[in-house]
C-alpha cells in the first residue's frame, strides 16, 4: 500500500469518526426533542378529549334537568299518571321529551323499575327491571327496535303526583361521535370493555394507547344486571412522529454524507500535499542508498583486485631484500597473478563505465546490428524481417542491448541443449526485437528483481546487465517487456520507435 | 267530532242478488255521513298522504293508490261495505246450472278512455283464479264457471285483480274504463288531475311539505288518513266531518316458529287507531284455493340463522311500531325493508319473523293469498286491526265505502 493511500485512510479515519460521533449526538438530541414535543402535544389533546367528555356529561345532566322540569310541569302527564286515562300520552312522552331535549336516549321507569316510557324505543314499555345503573355517567349498551346502540347516560329521579320515577337520559356514542372527539387523524378514540373487546371506535386502524379513562358499563341487552368497567381509550397512530424522525434521519444521513465527502476530498488534498515532498525525499534516500551500495561494491571489488597485487608486491620486496638473485625467477612466477589482477580491475572498470554510457542517436538498421552482434554463432538463430524501417538510436547502444540480452539468453541454457532466437519485426511505428531462449526461465520473485542493479543469479555475474539494458532502452525512447516461465524459457521484447 | 259509516262489519261472499237483473241494493248504508249535498261540484279535490305510482295500477300498494285507482279503473262488479254486489262494468248477471255458472253482461256504454268499446275478452283475457274460470261466450258476456255451486253472486268478480286496463302507448297510466281518466300530461309531482268526458274533474293533491294538515287548510274535499294527530286536527275544523272507516287491515305476525303466540300491549304500541285483531281470518282456511293448511303450503323449510330479526315494510309506520314491540317482547331486532325487498324476504322465509299487513276482507281470497302470503309453512298470529279515517268536507259530494274500505264518489 502506498504511503499516499495510507495517509488518505488515516486522514479519513481521523476526520470521519469525530464527525460521525458528533452527528449521532445531534441526531439523538433532535429525536428526543421531537419525541418530547410530540408527547406534549399528545398529552394536550388527551386533556382536550377528556375535557370534552366532562362537558358532555354536564350537558346530559342539564338536559335531563330540563326533561324533569317539563315532566313536573306537564298537567296532562300528571293526569295520565294519576288516572291512567291516557296511556298513549305517557308512552309518547319520552320520545317527545327526548327529541326536544336533544338527547338520543331517554327512559322513564316507575318505582318497580318498569319501563313506563321510552324515547329511543317507544314500544319497550312494561319491561321490568330494565338494567342496573350506578350513580354518575355510565356507558350503556341499550336496546332499540332496530338493534342495540351505545349511549353515554346518567340517571335522575323525578316525583310526579306522589310517585317517583327514575329517568335515564343520554347521548348516542358511535364512531362518528368518537371521531368528533378526536378530529386529529393521528388520534383515535375507542370504547373498550376488558382488554380486547372494542365496542366502538373512531377509526379502524389501531394505534399506540396513550390514555385509558375508566367508566362503568352496563350491557342492558344481554347482561342487564351486571355492571362492568369500560375504558375510553385514546390511541395515537404515531405516524406523524415516525415521519418526523424519518425526516431527521434522512437529513442526518445527507449531512453525514456531505461532510464525509468533503472530509475525504480534504484528506486527499492534504495527503497529496504531504506525500509529494516525502516521497521525493524517500526517492533521494533510496538513490543515496543505491550509490552507497555501489560505492561499497566498488570498494570491495577494487580491494579484491588490489589484494593479490599487494601480496605479489610484498613477496617481490621480500625476495629483493633477502634473495635478490631469485628475483627474476620469482617475478616470472608471479607475473601471471599480477596480470590477472590487472585484467580483473580493467574488466571491473569497463563494467562500471557501462552504467553511464553516452549515446548518439542516428538512423540505425536494426537487422545489421543484430547480424553484427550474433556474428557466426551457431547457437543463436536469427529471424529478421525484410524491409525493416530504420530506428533513431545509437548503434552502439543498440548493440549493447542485444549483446546483453543474447548473452543472458545463452547463459540461461546452463550449457544444456536449447536455442536462442533473435527476431525482428515491424510494428505500428516501431521496430520490435525479441530475444527468446529455451532456458530455465524466471520465477515471479526473480522477475520482480531482474532489473535491479547488482542482482544476479549467475556465478560471477555483476548483476548490472539487465539494469543497464533497461536504462539503455528507456534512453532510446523504447520499451522493454519480458515473458518468462520457469523451466521453459524467457522472451525479452524491445520496442524502439521507427524513424 | 267523530262520525261513523252506517255499514256493519263487511262480510265476504254475501249478496242479495241471485240471478237475472240485479236487485236494486241501496248504497245508503255505506254512505259516509257528511251532510246533505245540494248541488253538483264540477271539481272535487282529494288529498293524498302517500305517493302514487301509475305503474302499480290497477293493484294498489298503499291507501293513496287505492283511492286514485278506485276512481280510474273498474271491475265487473263492486262489493259495498255490507258485502252487497253492485253493477260496475256489468249491469246484470244470471245464475245458471244451479249456481255453478254465472254470466255477467257488460253495460252497453262500457268502453275504454280512448273510445274503444269494451268486450268480454278484455275482461277475461289472462284472468282467472282458484276455484273459478272465466270465459267470454259472447262479445259482451262474461261467464264464470265455479268449482262449487254458489247461491250468491261470486264476489271474486269484484276483486281488484279483475279491474280492466290496457297499456297506453304515450302515458304511464294504463288506459281504463272508469268515468274519470288520467294521463301523464294531467299528472305532476304535486297533483293528479282526472277528468270525465262531461268536464268534471277530480284533483288528487299530494302533501307537498309532508304535512297533511296543509291539505286540510287548503280545503280538500276528502282526505283519508290513519294518522291520529291529523284526525284530531280535522276534528277542530268547522267545515269537515271526521268519519271512522271500517276496520280494513289486520297486521299479522308471520313466523316459522310453531305455535301461536300471544302478545300484549299491541294496540298501545301503534299510533294509528287499532284494536285487538278480531274475526274469522280468511288466511286461516285456504283449502278452497288448493293451498290447504299452513303445513300443506310448504315448498321448502325456511331457515333462520344468526340474530333473531323481525322484518317489516319500511314505508308502513304501523308495521314498524308493531315490529318494534315484538322485538321488545322477544329480544329480537326489527329491521325495515323496502316493499319489494320485504316481499322477496317474506317469500324466502329466512328471517325470524315478519309483520305483514293483510286486508281484513278480500273479494278473491286465493289471489290475495297468492300475492300476500308466503308459501313456506308459517304460523300466523293476528296482532291488531287498524282502520283509516275519512275527513270529508260537508255538503260537497256523496262518498261511499266499499267492502275493502276504499272510499269513492257514489256513482251517479
Amino acid at each position: 500500500m502506498k504511503f499516499r493511500t495510507r495517509l488518505l485512510i488515516a486522514f479519513g479515519v481521523v476526520v470521519l469518526i469525530p464527525l460521525l460521533v458528533f452527528g449521532l449526538g445531534i441526531r439523538t438530541a433532535m429525536s428526543r426533542r421531537v419525541a418530547g414535543e410530540y408527547g406534549d402535544r399528545v398529552n394536550a389533546l388527551v386533556e382536550v378529549i377528556q375535557g370534552d367528555l366532562t362537558r358532555e356529561e354536564d350537558r346530559i345532566s342539564g338536559r335531563l334537568r330540563a326533561v324533569k322540569e317539563r315532566m313536573v310541569a306537564d298537567n296532562h302527564l300528571r293526569s295520565a299518571v294519576l288516572r291512567g286515562d291516557d296511556r298513549t300520552y305517557i308512552l309518547d312522552f319520552a320520545g317527545e321529551a327526548m327529541r326536544l331535549a336533544g338527547l338520543d336516549f331517554l327512559q322513564i321507569q316507575d318505582g318497580e323499575s318498569r319501563v313506563v316510557s321510552s324515547g329511543h324505543f317507544r314500544n319497550e314499555f312494561d319491561r321490568v327491571g330494565a338494567f342496573a345503573l350506578p350513580g354518575g355517567v355510565t356507558l350503556i349498551r341499550a336496546a332499540t327496535a332496530e338493534g342495540p346502540f351505545l349511549v353515554l347516560a346518567r340517571p335522575d329521579t323525578v316525583r310526579i303526583a306522589g310517585q317517583f320515577f327514575d329517568l335515564v337520559g343520554g347521548i348516542a356514542v358511535d364512531s362518528a361521535y368518537l371521531a368528533r372527539l378526536a378530529p386529529d387523524p393521528q388520534f383515535g378514540v375507542a370504547l373498550q370493555v376488558g382488554s380486547d373487546s372494542t365496542l366502538a371506535s373512531s377509526s379502524d386502524s389501531a394505534g399506540y394507547v396513550v390514555s385509558k379513562t375508566p367508566l362503568p358499563y352496563v350491557d342492558a341487552v344481554d347482561e342487564p344486571k351486571s355492571i362492568k368497567l369500560a375504558h375510553i381509550v385514546v390511541t395515537n397512530r404515531l405516524t406523524l412522529l415516525a415521519a418526523l424522525q424519518s425526516n431527521v434521519n434522512l437529513w442526518f444521513a445527507v449531512a453525514i454524507l456531505v461532510a464525509a465527502l468533503a472530509s475525504l476530498i480534504l484528506a486527499a488534498w492534504l495527503s497529496t500535499r504531504i506525500s509529494e515532498p516525502v516521497e521525493a525525499r524517500i526517492g533521494d534516500m533510496e538513490r543515496r542508498i543505491a550509490i552507497g551500495d555501489l560505492a561499497r561494491q566498488v570498494n570491495h571489488d577494487v580491494k579484491n583486485g588490489l589484494a593479490p597485487l599487494r601480496n605479489v608486491f610484498r613477496h617481490l620486496t621480500q625476495v629483493a631484500r633477502d634473495t635478490p638473485d631469485e628475483l627474476p625467477q620469482v617475478f616470472t612466477e608471479r607475473q601471471g597473478t599480477v596480470e590477472s589482477s590487472i585484467n580483473y580491475l580493467e574488466t571491473l572498470a569497463a563494467n562500471y563505465a557501462k552504467l553511464s554510457p553516452v549515446s548518439e542517436r542516428k538512423s540505425t538498421d536494426v537487422n545489421a546490428v543484430v547480424r553484427e552482434t550474433i556474428g557466426g554463432s551457431t547457437l543463436v538463430k536469427a529471424k529478421l524481417a525484410d524491409q525493416l524501417p530504420p530506428v533513431s538510436a545509437d548503434a552502439l547502444v543498440l548493440r549493447r542491448i542485444v549483446e546483453n540480452l543474447v548473452s543472458n539468453a545463452v547463459d540461461s541454457l546452463d550449457g544444456k541443449s536449447g536455442s536462442v532466437t533473435v527476431t525482428t519485426e515491424q510494428g505500428r511505428n516501431l521496430v520490435r526485437i525479441a530475444v527468446s531462449d529455451t532456458g530455465r526461465g524466471m520465477s515471479k520473485a526473480e522477475l520482480d528483481r531482474a532489473f535491479d542493479d547488482f542482482y544476479t543469479t549467475k556465478t560471477g555475474g555483476t548483476g548490472l546487465g539487465l539494469s543497464i539494458v533497461r536504462r539503455l532502452v528507456l534512453d532510446s525512447s523504447g520499451s522493454l517487456n519480458v515473458q518468462t516461465e520457469p523451466g521453459k524459457g524467457s522472451t525479452f521484447i524491445v520496442e524502439i520507435p521507427a524513424q | 267530532m267523530l262520525a261513523g259509516t252506517a255499514c256493519a262489519h263487511p262480510r265476504v261472499g254475501v249478496t242479495p242478488s241471485t240471478g237475472g237483473a240485479p236487485r236494486e241494493v241501496s248504497d245508503e248504508s255505506c254512505l259516509l255521513s257528511t251532510g246533505d249535498v245540494s248541488g253538483h261540484a264540477a271539481t272535487i279535490t282529494i288529498g293524498l298522504t302517500d305517493s302514487v305510482d301509475p305503474r302499480h295500477a290497477p293493484l294498489p300498494r298503499n291507501d293513496a293508490e287505492r283511492l286514485v285507482f278506485r276512481h280510474l279503473y273498474e271491475r265487473p262488479i263492486r262489493i259495498d261495505c255490507d258485502g252487497h254486489a253492485h253493477p260496475e262494468l256489468a249491469d246484470k248477471w244470471d245464475r245458471e246450472d244451479g249456481g255453478r255458472r254465472w254470466t255477467f253482461r257488460l253495460r252497453d256504454n262500457a268502453q275504454f278512455w280512448d273510445g274503444v268499446p269494451l268486450t268480454a275478452q278484455d275482461v277475461v283475457f289472462g284472468k282467472g283464479g282458484a276455484g273459478y274460470t272465466l270465459s267470454a261466450p259472447e262479445n259482451r258476456v262474461v261467464a264464470v264457471a265455479l268449482a262449487k255451486a254458489q247461491d250468491d253472486v261470486p264476489t271474486a268478480l269484484g276483486d281488484l285483480g279483475l279491474a280492466v286496463t290496457k297499456p297506453a302507448p304515450d302515458s304511464s297510466w294504463p288506459i281504463g274504463t272508469g268515468t274519470y281518466w288520467a294521463t301523464s300530461t294531467t299528472t305532476s309531482a304535486k297533483e293528479i288531475r282526472a277528468h270525465t268526458p262531461r268536464g268534471d274533474t277530480l284533483v288528487f293533491k299530494l302533501a307537498a311539505s309532508g304535512d297533511a294538515r296543509d291539505l286540510l287548510d287548503a280545503g280538500v274535499d276528502l282526505l283519508v288518513t290513519r294518522d291520529r294527530a291529523l284526525r284530531d286536527y280535522a276534528a277542530t275544523l268547522q267545515n269537515h266531518t271526521v268519519v271512522a272507516l271500517p276496520w280494513d287491515r289486520t297486521y299479522v305476525y308471520v313466523t316459522a316458529e310453531a305455535g301461536a303466540t300471544r302478545f300484549d300491549g299491541l294496540e298501545q304500541s301503534v299510533r294509528v287507531e287499532a284494536r285487538r285483531a278480531e274475526g274469522g281470518f280468511w288466511w286461516l282456511d285456504l283449502k278452497a284455493c288448493g293451498l290447504g293448511t299452513q303445513s300443506a303450503q310448504a315448498s321448502s323449510p325456511p331457515v333462520s340463522t344468526g340474530q333473531k330479526r323481525i322484518l317489516y315494510t319500511r314505508t308502513d309506520p304501523t308495521a314498524r311500531e308493531l315490529a318494534g314491540r315484538l322485538a321488545a317482547l322477544t329480544h329480537a331486532v326489527a329491521t325495515g325493508r323496502a316493499p319489494d325487498d320485504f316481499r322477496d324476504a317474506l317469500g324466502s322465509g329466512k328471517d325470524w319473523g315478519y309483520v305483514v299487513a293483510l286486508p281484513r276482507v278480500t273479494a278473491d281470497v286465493c289471489r290475495a293469498a297468492k300475492d300476500l302470503l308466503p308459501t313456506w309453512p308459517a304460523t300466523f298470529t293476528a296482532l291488531v286491526d287498524t282502520r283509516a279515517t275519512a275527513i270529508v268536507r260537508r255538503g260537497v259530494a256523496r262518498w261511499v265505502v266499499d267492502q275493502d274500505g276504499t272510499v269513492h264518489l257514489l256513482p251517479e
